[in-house]
């Protein structure tokens, strides 16, 4: 059995278990005939979790490290032991959307602020790159074949920073080969 | 049929994912026949949450930099020379948005020059998703400054067209290794052949002097031009006692994750190399 079939050999059956299990609710003798073939197995970007800075403090600068608890991450599900490029689209500046246009705050990120892990989702056990040159990644081996990124930065309001809510864009992108 | 088999694959591995946002993309590449000039992409919306997607397509292919690190190559015109088929094959819709539990399909439609030569043609698609908001409850104190960052992910796959007779292939050379701590690492030149990329796994095989197994490793690879990846992988056991090692390393057109009818066939290639530890 070649592992594409096997994988879907898998999936035939977590398909028909539940689907057996709702037929069995109500007619304990039915069978459920199943003829299925996976196409493929798809990829899955998720984002576990938001960078939050929450209230920083004018004047005083706010990094949120990616080991951190208000650090981004992500889990990215799909083909086990595959590469991925793992890049992203950073922000510099951070726009107020309550003030008038032009009120920004400055949002750096240091060469150590994204980490990766395969398989095993452990910020503290992860690689740290930098996100501004990206890296290669590799989705871990069966049963997980998972990859988690994390991600922090640096705020700096200034000291005369207009109060408000300051907004910006992350993008996280992964090439798959 | 098997569009419907293929979403419930996607249903039956989304059961047990995670409550937070996020899309599947199925397949993570797609191959166009010629005959019929259109493919399409599945999106399922496992969250409780709507996520805004849009669809683009850019021109680039994977190459290796002098450290043997994979990265995409992007030209944003490509020229007459290179194998693009960023100017003729389209994909609608460009903006939708899953619902909860929603799946949508993503159409990809060629409308190949006339008198297209036979060969395969390659484009990337982006699949943007909005991933998420850090959630801003109002600011109480006018004098606070909150800082809220919209996250977005892109997940870039692969579309390759094909016309006509399309053949692929590989030549291995400079298989070089070496055993750092407890790593294995190494790095071979694949250069590719034929008209079509070489869609395959590397199998390499991690053995004693005298010949018994120590450890497998098996990487999917996607050679489109030349490229000298560098590999790293962890020894099992983590540590080596010294002697000599050997390395066996093969490429073959067999890929677990993709449909065996669109992944083409091509001779293995394989070599080896004696690894020393001090």
């Amino acid at each position: 059995m070649t592992g594409f079939r096997r994988v879907a050999f898998i999936l035939m059956m977590g398909g028909g278990a539940s689907a057996t299990g709702r037929a069995a609710a109500q007619t304990p003798t039915a069978a459920v005939m199943a003829n299925a073939v996976v196409v493929t197995v798809g990829m899955t970007i998720t984002t576990l979790r938001n960078l939050d800075f929450g209230t920083v403090i004018k004047g005083v600068a706010t990094t949120v490290q990616p080991t951190a608890a208000t650090a981004g991450s992500w889990q990215v599900t799909g083909s086990a032991n595959a590469f991925v490029i793992i890049t992203f689209t950073l922000p510099a500046t951070l726009t107020n959307i309550q003030a008038l246009p032009g009120s920004t705050m400055p949002i750096t990120f240091n060469a150590t602020a994204a980490r990766w892990t395969r398989a095993t989702n452990n910020a503290a056990a992860g690689t740290p790159f930098n996100p501004a040159v990206g890296i290669v990644g590799r989705l871990g081996p069966p049963p997980n074949p998972n990859l988690y990124v994390w991600i922090g930065g640096t705020v700096s309001p200034a000291a005369a920073a207009k109060p408000g809510i300051y907004r910006g864009n992350v993008i996280l992108s992964l090439v798959y080969q | 049929m098997r569009r419907v088999f293929a979403v419930a694959a996607i249903l039956t591995l989304s059961g047990a994912a995670l409550d937070a946002q996020g899309v599947m993309v199925a397949p993570h590449a797609v191959f166009i026949d010629h005959r019929l000039r259109g493919g399409s992409v599945l999106l399922y919306n496992p969250g409780t949450e709507p996520v805004e997607v849009t669809i683009s397509t850019i021109f680039g292919y994977p190459v290796t930099d002098s450290t043997g690190a994979i990265t995409l190559r992007t030209v944003d015109a490509p020229d007459s020379t290179l194998p693009s088929s960023l100017a003729w094959i389209q994909a609608f819709p460009r903006r939708l948005t899953v619902g909860p539990r929603e799946r949508q399909t993503v159409r990809l439609l060629g409308r190949p020059p006339v008198g297209l030569a036979d060969g395969e043609y390659w484009l990337r698609m982006v699949i943007a998703a909005q991933a998420g908001r850090v959630p801003i409850s109002g600011v109480a104190d006018t004098t606070a400054i909150q800082v809220g960052l919209t996250l977005e992910v892109r997940t870039i796959i692969g579309v390759n067209y094909r016309k006509g007779p399309v053949t692929t292939g590989l030549a291995l050379s400079q298989l070089r290794a070496q055993i750092v701590g407890d790593s294995l690492i190494t790095r071979a030149r694949l250069e590719r052949r034929g008209n079509a990329a070489f869609i395959g796994t590397i199998r390499q095989t991690l053995m004693d002097s005298a010949g018994r197994v120590l450890d497998s490793y098996q990487s999917p690879i996607g050679v489109y031009i030349t490229m000298e990846p560098r590999l790293v992988n962890l020894i099992s056991p983590s540590r080596l006692g010294r002697g000599r090692y050997w390395l066996r390393y093969e490429v073959v057109t067999e890929r677990e994750d993709l449909d065996p009818t669109v992944v083409l066939k091509a001779p293995a290639v394989r070599d080896s190399v004696q690894v020393v530890v001090p």
